[in-house]
């Protein structure tokens, strides 16, 4: 079995989980019951923060296109319109989160997921790769929100 | 003494957001109680047409002036100077809740690069931001001070006037204009309060930070921009403008365009100096496609071409301009987040 990698954030650990796939935009997948269900990496709650508002544009049952906006969220440092991480229907939302996205915080890995997605995983790339990505990409963020705080 | 009493104006927020309604009220409730002010309430600023008793009402306002709206301070006043509701900035104490208090000390206020408005009369308004608390106790506080600040002006005003004008003429010299009309009495609440007739969506400038370089005339296909007699670039035609789109704020150097309602803060006119204090787009980091903001503004632009049935152009109309002559002005901080945000290709 694969050990856990951490991403460091400067001296904040990102923590990623080693038996799921990983996305660009910053999500985790998991197959689940023949679904892919999607989540928020520690790398994007650490960016965010707190989250305040979650709003989707599309319904279940909706098919979707990669890298197609399907909602928005309002955090306390960020906001960010959030768009698909593969193409397929979606399945469902993380009921659960309709009313409270807190959980997206607390349990990001676990009861905070987002959505399931009926879908090809072609587009999503392994832990060790994710920890590349975000290795490349750190410097280019930290700039950005250096430039921003 | 009527003149001495400051008007003070609420917009509603758009809908019927049961929150915000509550705290609406409370600070009207409280306001009411307050002696030296007048309060009105209206709806949502920017969706008020010409026609609209609340847009009359706000137009014969003569005096001082605070407005409460559920918009960034800076779009609520450039809308009100759009509308010809026209004044000095009066600069609110209120801290934004977002803004870090370290660094507050640390902002000069930059002087304005801009032409500035036309035709400012001798007053000021303020406008304070409803989205920053949720009690209406700071409000109240902050419309004292403002009060007594409105106050302590237009005394020494009065005292450096008063010699040169015989006594009979004193009592009509102290405000530049006429008495104001008691407004109330003219307008009726139920009337001011009729809901506008739609949203509305269209660009307003900021003549703060506009140096009318007319980037913005040449890039919009869709005829809103024009000039005025003295080549004063303005908003002519604000119904064409297409709803949702705001490709010519991305193209303004000076990101002097404000489109209110637009998501990001940036666009809807967030305070210059506190913009580093505000929430980060990571919509990029996301996984948005956007590249620079030219681009963004071009695929907008052509997006709204096609849904109307003409040509997509892409790049080759109304552009050719810019880079030739931005990039020598020291930039500022709302220069540098968007720069920021562009230069993050992820
Ligand atoms: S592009 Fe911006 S600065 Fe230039 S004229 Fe238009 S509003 Fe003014
Ligand atoms: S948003 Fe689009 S249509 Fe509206 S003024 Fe700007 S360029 Fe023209």
């Amino acid at each position: 079995m694969t050990e856990p990698l951490t991403f460091m954030m400067g001296k904040f650990p990102a923590p990623l989980q080693a038996n799921r796939r990983y996305c660009k935009n910053h999500m985790w997948c998991q197959t689940t019951d023949g679904v892919l269900r999607f989540g928020f990496t520690t790398y994007a709650v650490r960016l965010m923060q707190d989250v305040y508002f979650l709003d989707w544009e599309i319904n279940e049952g909706d098919t979707i296109a990669l890298k197609q906006k399907i909602g928005h969220i309002e955090t306390s440092k960020a906001m960010s319109d959030l768009f698909a991480p593969t193409t397929g229907t979606l399945v469902r939302f993380n009921p659960e989160l309709l009313n409270d996205p807190s959980a997206i915080n607390v349990d990001m890995y676990g009861n905070g997921w987002l959505f399931e997605i009926a879908g090809s995983d072609a587009e999503t790339i392994s832990m060790n790769d994710y920890h590349a990505f975000l290795e490349a990409g750190w410097e280019k963020t930290q700039n950005m929100l250096k430039g921003h705080m | 003494m009527a003149r001495n009493r400051i008007t003070v104006v609420l917009s509603q927020a758009q809908g019927k957001h049961p929150a915000k309604r509550a705290l609406e009220e409370s600070v009207v409730a409280a306001l009411l109680m307050e002696p030296g002010v007048e309060v009105s309430v209206v709806p949502y600023l920017y969706d008020l047409g010409p026609d609209h008793t609340g847009r009359m009402f706000l137009e014969s306002v003569r005096g001082d002036m605070v407005l409460l709206s559920w918009l960034f301070p800076r779009a609520a006043f450039w809308i009100l100077d759009r509308d010809g509701i026209k004044g000095h900035w009066g600069e609110s104490q209120l801290k934004s809740p977002h803004a870090d208090a370290e660094d507050d000390e640390a902002k000069v206020p930059e002087p304005p690069k801009g032409i500035g408005a036309l035709d400012v009369p001798n007053r000021h308004i303020y406008a304070l931001d409803m989205r920053d608390f949720n009690n209406h106790e700071v409000y109240v506080e902050e419309v004292r001070r403002i009060a007594a600040e409105c106050r302590e002006r237009n005394e020494k005003k009065q005292k450096a006037t008063t010699p040169a004008v015989p006594a009979s003429l004193v009592q009509l010299g102290l405000v530049t204009h006429d008495e104001p009309p008691a407004p109330t009495r003219l307008f009726e609440p139920e009337q001011m309060l009729q809901a506008p007739a739609g949203r509305r969506w269209y660009p307003v400038i900021d003549y703060s930070r506009c140096t009318n370089c007319m980037e913005c005339i040449d890039f919009c296909l869709f005829g809103v921009y024009g000039v005025n007699g003295e080549e004063r670039i303005l908003v002519e035609n604000q119904d064409n403008c297409k709803k949702g789109c705001p490709a010519c704020s991305r193209v303004c150097p000076e990101q002097a365009i404000i489109f209110p309602d637009y998501k990001t803060a940036a666009i809807a006119g967030a305070p210059i100096g506190a913009i580093a204090n505000l929430k980060i787009d990571l919509s990029k980091l996301f996984g948005g496609s956007e590249k620079d903001a030219v681009s963004q503004a071009v695929l907008e632009r052509d997006r709204e071409l096609v849904a109307v049935g003409r040509d997509a152009v892409g790049t080759a109309v109304g552009l050719a301009k810019r880079q030739s002559h931005h990039g020598a002005k020291p930039k500022d901080d709302l220069d540098s987040l968007i720069d920021a945000l562009d230069s993050l290709d992820i």
